[in-house]
């Protein structure tokens, strides 16, 4: 297993640098004007001039290339063009909201598929069956824009008196804070990296308000998260709820199932403890691959409900030609999304001994 | 820096860190940088006498430099020198008249800091995102909480404000791009108010009995701009149909701008009559537009020699801006009418924005292109030398002498009156040389609920929201487009930052509240010598945030580090400083111009 | 995006390149429509073609024709909310009104007109991107597969590299980088989508490599690039028609998608996405503009999706059940 790990792990490094070579050369033959963007258009071009220098733009394509490859390998993501800020901070800022939100998003597809899945199954064929993979094919065919365009402007305004009314958009509501970690537990002083992941852990407002018992915001924080994780994770569901009830049903079928049924076992144990486990193994292949799907959604749901994640980010920062935030920021998600690859493979591995892990 | 102006500087520092340590004791420690400030940390003494500061600290700027110095470029602006006479009362000299001066220093960019926090906040050594973009230190009625990245800016009241305390305790700024989302939050009563209500929408917000509406004057312009001569490489102009005035004239007369400007803009847009809009004094001088006549434009077309038309491009950018809100709807009318009325078969460029001003700027843009603009203060020298003076670029070709000698006589007016018959003249020959096409002074909305009480809309963009009672909430949430870059506003340009420095931060004379003209803020009266050439500012009393008071010393700093490209502390968040050279005509000490390239 | 998620045929190539019937076609086509389901998929398609086909006639008004440039113009203006409501005389629109079913969009377009056009706007989107995908892909698996080594190594991992973006994220680039137009946002959407078909068509290729007519044919001289364009290729396109099947359905979502922020159709073209971020802010006073051409796009991509499902099913006799 360990040799699996590590042998994945050392594949990966050429893909990474292939990865870093492809979002540099995307990110400079961006058509655009990085000075105007950042400074506006009426900044002359001296201004201009000097603007370039000072971000080393006006260097030939390689040597950018070599300087920015020497301080990535010292971990140095660079500064923001636009905002002069470390792409590192606008990390710790923006990426726990996206991998909250796709982390909820993630929970409720799976928990709600899986059931979805097995009713559907256990019921086959049954009007329940039939309405529920109705459900789940139209779900899977659905905009993701189209969704959080309605029900955003459904659960705030056309529900707006019922119980089911919802926030619109943002993360808190107005004037609601989190108070930092690092504040909370008198840890004011920290510095260096330690503080850094204190300040991202921080910024995982459902994770910070629970340990820190804010209560209050916690629960505003997870109406805020409610119908954008709907939004982004009706599709998964819709996957992981057909392929719940296609391998149930083929395993069910299978002659150990029989057995378990004719040794007189109640059916709803037979399912659980028998026929569950294994058909559990097409659908966490498909929770790993539809992290994908989630961060593609998250792009579009962090716009719609104006969140300001890692996806919108990026998005920003490719319409406003900042270099930098557009390198730094692809080249994380990169390595997180081999990170997931490898941590769904090995999951396949450990689920299903019969796989070769080759 | 430069050997030549390090010995003022150091003067200068010399003299600023002692009355910015009688500010805040213990500042100047943390700016090792200012060699004279060590001396200077004794306790602030009751009664010290006042110790002004000038800037430069002798001699004065070089006005109407010829030569450029070496390592320089030449000096453009129009000051000449600050100084604070004493503790009350701050003169600047020009070199040339400014009749729109009062308008210009109300401007948010140059709201006074306290010389302690510029030295603190500003690290000499440092290029970018100094810590003063982040900490705001201002005199005005709220005072900055928390900036949470991305989500919204918590205010809260400034217990110490001059003025009428603020009606709500607590204010939040928040953002988002569009203009349905801020309404739906509006709606959902999530919010307060919001800017720029979609133009579709002001139906949506008048049938609501829980919001009301405030329009908001169009202190803009969108126009169809057209080049005689570009300055494409190989570009025959010979056959260039827009270097013929007949045909630039066929063009305004065979536009159905009040079409455009019904479909396509809220309710209280005005077509345009002037290039400049009418609520700005002399906008309006001289003869209104061309009447809308397509058979009399289809005529003049022929008698230049186009009785068949011809094609050309209608270049555009897709963004949206106070002067356009569906930039693609307009274009799309304005190929249909010059399809319909004058056989013109234009083809639609959408350009990346950026590169889309640059073309334009360069004279690259061969065809008609849409574009506009929105003002910056309230005087036609805004509008007019900014895009058909001797110093506009070359967006529309070569200049016409008669319009610029008549903007340059009244830039030089010392009333309104007495420019008045130059802008009458300028308007004119605009009108008969057509370098463009002006459309529409395009309105735009900002809602609130209904139980905002002194809700307003600025025509300038920037709404006092300290005056606005939200119900009974003690809190004012506030929506607009986009997050600001900084609030250092010396170093920001977008409305969207100038706006939320504007609750915080105040410059010596400020925008009435919901207009335009230029009231008193943190001077009690500033009085111009006959020449208008010299001003004369006399500050009333006000502390800053942290405690410091105001002082003349502030003023005179707040502006070097603004004007002095050279200077320490003229830093921010990226040290553009774009507003200073485009209201005063240029920095001291502006970096050489590169060789070609 | 996500219909590729399921990773069944390549299991399905193995079972499926060893008998081929004459009658494959029609044997599948029947499968086909004895599901339920599939059969639904093939109906939606079927109206679709018909409407793309005859959209000309279907369509009372050309996409883009704005009612203000009628020799008559109407009588409309967008920003009254009237004007842009659907006005149908069957259910009591006063005759004197023109009759627009779905209502006119934002730049007082028919929208009922555009949809209808937008459904040959999105077929020639789904078939053209994914195609391309295909072809390439197809391509470069069968390359890898048969040359193996090296060669192998290198375009898999180039595979690799474009797999380990969110593919809509990568596209986004792509299309920022080319200049955003509908070919251009296609061609993306098509890059993105490579890696899928070369990976689906390497695995047919190493699971027919060493079959045994493989090897006859190899034995009577066929070259190489014979071996792999006669033999190997028609025994892979089964796997490659379901993926690309459930393809044509995500790629309809990602092109619409990039239309949606601005990154695709432009606005002039009746695209189903592009339409819906034109009029996105009209979602007070005329929510059905949003609607319509979402619908649109769910029903197009909902019968790619179950006559993908279905072929499927059809054409891998291991899974039917």
């Amino acid at each position: 297993m360990i040799r699996f790990v590590v042998r994945r792990l050392l594949s990966s490094i050429p893909v990474l640098l292939g990865v870093v070579l492809l979002v540099f050369i995307l990110a400079r033959v961006i058509p655009g004007d990085p000075c105007r963007a950042a400074l506006g258009e009426r900044a002359t071009d001296a201004v201009c001039n000097d603007f370039e220098a000072r971000y080393g733009l006006d260097q030939p394509l390689p040597v950018q290339f070599g300087i920015y490859m020497v301080k990535l390998a010292g971990g140095d993501l660079g500064s923001s063009i636009r905002f002069g800020r470390p792409v590192a901070d606008i990390l710790a800022e923006r990426l726990p909201l996206t991998i909250e939100l796709t982390l909820f998003a993630l929970t409720f597809a799976t928990f709600f598929g899986v059931i979805l899945g097995i009713v559907s199954a256990l019921r086959r064929n049954s009007p329940t069956d039939v309405g529920t993979m109705i459900v789940a094919n139209l779900g899977v065919s659905t905009p993701v824009f189209v969704l959080g365009l309605l029900l955003a402007i459904v659960f705030s305004n056309w529900l707006q008196d019922t119980p089911l009314r919802m926030p619109p958009s943002g993360r808190l509501t107005a004037g609601l804070s989190v108070v930092p970690l690092a504040t909370a537990w008198g840890l004011k002083e920290l510095h260096g990296p330690l503080r850094g992941l204190l300040d991202f852990a921080s910024n995982m407002y459902l994770f910070n308000t629970l340990v820190t018992g804010q209560w209050n915001v916690f629960w505003d924080a997870v109406r805020h998260l409610i119908l954008p994780a709907v939004a982004v994770g009706t599709i998964p569901l819709a996957i992981i709820a057909r392929m719940t009830r296609s391998s149930l049903l083929e395993v069910l079928g299978l002659d150990y199932i029989r057995t378990a049924r004719a040794k007189g076992l109640r059916e709803r144990l037979v399912v659980v403890r028998h026929g569950l486990r294994n058909a559990m193994l097409p659908v966490v292949t498909v929770i790993g691959l539809s992290l994908g799907a989630l961060l593609s959604g998250a792009v579009l749901t962090e716009s719609i409900f104006n969140l300001a994640g890692i996806g919108r980010t990026i998005v920003e920062a490719i319409t406003g030609r900042d270099y930098i935030v557009i390198q730094g920021v692809t080249i994380v998600i990169a390595i997180g999304y081999l990170l997931v690859n490898l941590i769904v493979d090995v999951s396949y591995a450990f689920l299903d001994p019969r796989i070769r892990l080759s | 820096m430069s050997r030549s102006r390090r010995w003022s500087l150091l003067a200068l520092f010399a003299t600023v860190a002692i009355v910015g340590s009688a500010c805040t004791p213990g500042a100047t420690t943390s700016s090792p940088s200012s060699p004279g400030a060590s001396q200077a940390s004794q306790p602030p003494a009751s009664q010290e006498p006042f110790d002004g500061t000038a800037y430069p600290e002798s001699g004065e700027a070089p006005c109407g430099q010829a030569e450029a110095p070496t390592g320089f470029g030449k000096y453009t602006g129009n000051f000449k020198k600050i100084t604070a006479q004493d503790a009350r009362t701050v003169v600047f000299e020009l070199c040339n008249p400014d009749v729109a001066f009062l308008s210009k220093i109300a401007f948010t960019s140059f709201a006074i800091n306290d010389t302690g926090w510029l030295e603190s906040k500003i690290d000499p050594n440092k290029t970018e995102n100094q810590d003063i973009v982040t900490q705001v230190n201002g005199t005005g009625p709220y005072k900055i909480k928390t900036w949470d990245r991305g989500s919204q800016i918590v205010l809260e009241a400034n217990p110490n404000y001059w003025g009428d305390a603020p009606k709500a305790q607590t204010l939040v700024i928040r953002w988002g791009t569009e203009p349905a989302q801020r309404l739906t939050e509006l709606v959902a009563g999530t919010v307060d108010g919001i800017d720029n209500v979609a133009p579709e929408d002001f139906a949506t917000v008048e049938g609501n009995a829980d919001l009301q509406l405030k329009p908001r004057q169009g202190l803009n312009v969108m126009y169809f701009g057209m080049n005689n001569h570009p300055t494409v490489p190989g570009f025959d102009n010979s056959k260039n149909p827009f270097a013929n005035e007949k045909v630039r004239q066929a063009i305004a007369m065979g536009i159905d701008r009040q079409r455009i400007t019904d479909q396509f803009n809220p309710p209280g847009s005005e077509v345009a009559t002037h290039f400049t809009p009418c609520s700005i004094p002399n906008g309006c001088a001289g003869d209104p537009w061309y009447e809308f006549d397509a058979a009399a434009a289809k005529q003049l077309l022929a008698e230049a020699g186009y009785p068949n038309g011809f094609t050309t491009t209608i270049s555009y950018r897709n963004v949206t801006r106070g002067y356009v809100s569906n930039p693609v709807g307009v274009v799309q009318d304005l190929q249909q009418q010059l399809k319909n009325n004058l056989n013109i078969t234009a083809t639609l460029d959408e350009q990346e924005s950026t590169t889309f001003i640059d073309n334009s700027d360069a004279g690259r843009l061969t065809g008609l292109y849409l574009l506009g603009w929105g003002a910056d203060y309230p005087d036609v020298t805004n509008f007019l030398d900014f895009h058909f003076g001797t110093g506009a670029t070359a967006q529309f070709g070569d200049k016409f002498d008669d319009i610029t000698s008549a903007l340059t006589e009244g830039a030089g007016g010392s009333d309104d009156a007495s420019r008045k018959p130059a802008y009458e003249r300028a308007n004119n020959a605009i009108k008969q040389h057509v370098p463009m096409i002006p459309i529409v002074h395009a309105g735009s909305g900002v809602a609130y609920r209904a139980d905002v009480q002194d809700a307003h809309a600025s025509p300038l963009g920037n709404e006092a929201f300290s005056v606005m009672t939200p119900g009974d909430r003690n809190q004012f949430v506030w929506m607009q487009g986009a997050e600001p870059g900084g609030l250092y506003c010396a170093d920001e340009s977008d409305g969207e930052s100038l706006r939320v420095c504007e609750q915080m931060t105040e410059a010596l004379y400020s925008y009435e509240i919901g207009g335009t003209a230029a009231v008193p803020a943190l001077a009690e009266k500033c009085e111009p010598n006959t020449e208008l050439t010299v001003w004369t500012c006399t500050l009333r009393e006000a502390t800053f945030h942290d405690g410091s008071k105001l002082d003349a010393n502030d003023v005179v700093l707040s502006y070097a580090v603004q004007w002095d490209a050279k200077h320490e502390l003229h830093k921010g968040r990226d040290g553009s400083f774009s507003y200073f050279p485009g209201l005063f005509g240029g920095f001291l000490n502006p970096p050489a111009p590169e060789p070609e390239g | 995006m996500t219909v590729t998620a399921e990773p069944l045929p390549e299991l399905a190539a193995e079972t499926l390149v060893r008998a081929r019937p004459a009658n494959l076609w029609r044997d599948t086509l029947a499968n086909v429509l004895r599901q339920r389901s599939a059969a639904v998929g093939l109906a939606i398609l079927t109206a679709l073609f018909l409407v793309a086909i005859f959209a000309d006639f279907i369509a009372p008004y050309p996409p883009t024709l704005s009612m203000l440039d009628l020799p008559v113009p109407e009588k409309v203006n967008r920003q009254d909310p009237a004007s842009l409501r659907p006005c149908i005389h069957l259910l009591g629109c006063p005759a004197s009104r023109p009759q627009h079913l779905f209502g006119l969009d934002g730049n007082l377009r028919d929208e009922f007109s555009r949809v209808v056009h937008g459904s040959r706007v999105s077929l020639q989107i789904g078939f053209l991107t994914v195609g391309f995908a295909i072809v390439l892909g197809t391509l470069i698996g069968a390359i890898a597969g048969y040359a193996g080594g090296w060669v192998d190594n290198l375009l898999m991992r180039l595979m690799d590299i474009l797999l380990s973006f969110p593919s809509l994220l990568l596209a986004i680039a792509i299309v920022t980088v080319l200049g955003s137009s509908l070919l251009n946002a296609q061609l993306a959407i098509g890059i993105v989508a490579i890696p899928i078909y070369a990976r689906v068509m390497r695995a047919s290729v190493l699971a027919t490599r060493e079959a045994d007519y493989i090897a006859a044919s190899r034995a009577l001289g066929e070259s190489s690039v014979g071996v792999l364009f006669r033999r190997i290729l028609p025994n892979s396109l089964t796997p490659l028609i379901v993926q690309g099947t459930l393809g044509i359905g995500g790629a309809i979502l990602e092109v619409a998608a990039l239309s949606f922020i601005g990154l695709g159709a432009s606005r002039e073209v009746a695209e189903w996405g592009g339409m819906i971020a034109l009029d996105r802010n009209l979602i007070n006073p005329a929510p059905h503009l949003l609607l319509f051409p979402g619908l649109a796009i769910t029903l197009t991509v909902l019968g790619f999706n179950l006559l993908g499902d279905g072929l499927r099913d059809a054409l891998d006799p291991r899974l039917n059940r």
